[in-house]
């Protein structure tokens, strides 16, 4: 397999995880994804005799008859202080480089109480290492990420999210693209857990938004294993790995929800993810209706049209609904006008230029002619949150191919959910004025 | 801040994934078919074609045989896995392109 040199640690390592470590790699010196063809031939040229003496020598005994590398943990790992523990994880690339909660006996089966599940329940195998997400080892990083454990019922919900394929986590959670996760909470849960939804939701300083997040990243990491420059490959990564959770306002919205529009009842509490990599906040072009939607429009940059989700703050939302705008019609009305010449478009270039991308969509054959930025109206989603002003924002993901798309889970709740809640919602913030 | 912990093991048991080895390589590439196996990105078929090219430079009587995957570079996942399996039969040993 030839891969780029920067990529020989990443491709070792998935093969060793689909079973075959044996597999001959590399390295090359092409450029990633490169264009230019004199490039091409000329890291391609220095391989070829290498080529030709891994595709005739003899296998080696470890080659013929791999040995497994499986090393098995102790359930209890360390014992020490805050620091040292703090240390222990970091240095077993355990954390995601902020202090940790330690996950004590008491601390995990505080969280434990958040779940009807069994401890040793495997919620799903997550990809790429297939390590078993048990219920315990989904509440020992909630408690590291300093989770309560009303949270355990969103994030087992949100692990089933990323063990459907059509959320393509396998793909986007080691992508170079640098994809990260983007929550969205709805339903009567919103409240119990007090997920941000209003001013500042994506800001640090809510627990809700910040640890529910957090808990999934390292979750992602310790039970999925993405490390980052290992399986993780995103070229420059990015910061709402951390957390990126928001709720939607359903109260000010004159919409139906995000989970109804998903097939969900409004009286059920659901997470909703897809794979952003940019966040982008604008102003309209004017607070009416028109300048909204023109907004809305030409702020899409030609190469970044894939599966968005549209954040409207309520101001915005209750003038487009008051002028009779639907969700689905401002989606549409986005996926009409937003438009570049096709030769700026990623897409085109991926279908036009001998990429093997399935041509279901259809693209101008002069490059020059005006090309959809978002090829679909259905790779749009719409989601009321922030509070006052006259800003709105997108979150961009991947343009959407094989059925890859919005992925919504149902959060099951444990029969002692009320008291549980009673218990914990007190956690509020309350600052001075000053 | 001295007080001590005794904490869990925050990572995953997994099960042992079943090894396979590689197959064996041809002794020498004299009149052998090698399979090309693009994966979707761009880079992946010119990639492959400079590797025919330089191939066929040194070794004649080769020939070479291109599967192009429009989806996942992991053959477990293609929804067209029974053509690649036909393919596979083909050839004598396998080059990979991933364009990365």
């Amino acid at each position: 397999m030839l891969v780029n040199r920067g990529f020989a640690a990443d491709a070792r390592s998935a093969a060793s995880g689909k079973g075959m470590p044996g597999l001959r790699i590399l390295p090359e010196d092409v450029p990633s994804e490169c264009t230019e063809m004199s490039k091409i031939e000329a890291g391609v040229s220095k391989a070829v005799d290498d080529i030709a003496a891994l595709l005739t020598r003899p296998l080696s005994r470890e080659e013929k008859s791999p040995k497994p590398n499986v090393q098995a943990l102790p359930r209890i790992i360390f014992k020490g202080t805050f620091q040292e523990v703090n240390r222990f994880f970091y240095k077993r690339g355990w954390s995601d480089g902020l202090p940790v909660v330690p996950p004590t006996e008491e601390a995990v089966k505080e969280m434990l109480t958040g779940t009807d599940l069994p401890a040793e329940h495997v919620v799903g195998k997550l990809i790429p290492r297939l390590g078993k997400a048990t219920v315990e080892k989904i509440a020992i990083n909630a408690v590291m990420a300093g989770a309560l454990p009303t949270y355990m019922p969103v994030l087992t919900a949100a692990i089933e999210t990323l063990l459907d394929p059509r959320a393509n986590f396998g793909g986007f959670g080691v992508s170079t693209g640098s994809w990260s996760p983007f929550w969205i909470i709805n339903g009567p849960i919103r409240k119990d857990l007090r997920v941000e939804s209003g001013s500042g939701a994506l800001s640090p300083g809510n627990i809700a938004n910040a640890a529910i997040g957090r808990a999934m990243g390292l979750i992602i990491k310790n039970i999925g294993g993405v490390r980052r420059g290992i399986e993780d490959m995103g070229v420059l990564g990015n910061p709402c790995k951390y957390s990126m959770v928001i709720a939607e306002n359903e109260e000010e919205s004159p919409w139906e929800p995000l989970h109804v529009e998903q097939g969900l009842h409004k009286e059920d509490s659901a997470v909703t993810v897809f794979f952003p990599n940019s966040y982008v906040q604008a102003e309209p072009l004017g607070t009416d209706a028109k300048g909204i939607m023109e907004g809305l429009i030409h702020n899409f940059s030609p190469g970044r049209g894939g599966l968005t989700t549209i954040l409207l703050p309520p101001q915005h939302a209750n003038v487009l609904a008051g002028e009779g705008w639907t969700k689905k019609e401002i989606a549409a009305n986005i996926s009409d006008y937003a438009r570049a010449p096709a030769r700026l478009n990623h897409f085109y270039r991926l279908i036009t230029l001998g990429s093997g991308w399935p041509g279901q969509h259809q693209v101008p054959l002069d490059p020059n002619e005006q090309m959809r930025i978002i090829l679909d109206p259905d790779w749009i989603r719409i989601v009321v949150a922030g509070g006052p002003g006259n800003l709105n924002g997108r979150a961009i993901g991947a343009p959407s191919r094989l059925g890859r798309t919005f992925v919504t889970k149902t959060v099951t709740l444990p029969a002692n959910w009320d008291k549980l809640v009673k218990k914990y919602q007190d956690l509020v913030s309350s600052y001075l004025h000053y | 801040m001295n007080s001590q912990y005794e904490v869990l093991n925050p990572w995953a048991d997994a099960d042992p994934v079943p090894l396979r080895g590689i197959s064996p390589r041809p002794a020498d590439l004299a009149g052998k078919t090698i399979g090309l196996f693009a994966g979707y990105k761009m880079a992946s078929k010119p990639i492959l074609a400079e590797v025919e090219k330089g191939l066929k430079e040194r070794f004649s009587t080769l020939k070479f045989s291109l599967f192009l995957s429009n989806e996942h570079i992991d053959v477990t996942e293609l929804t067209n896995k029974a053509e690649f399996e036909k393919w596979l039969k083909g050839v004598d040993a396998v080059v990979c392109a991933v364009g990365d």
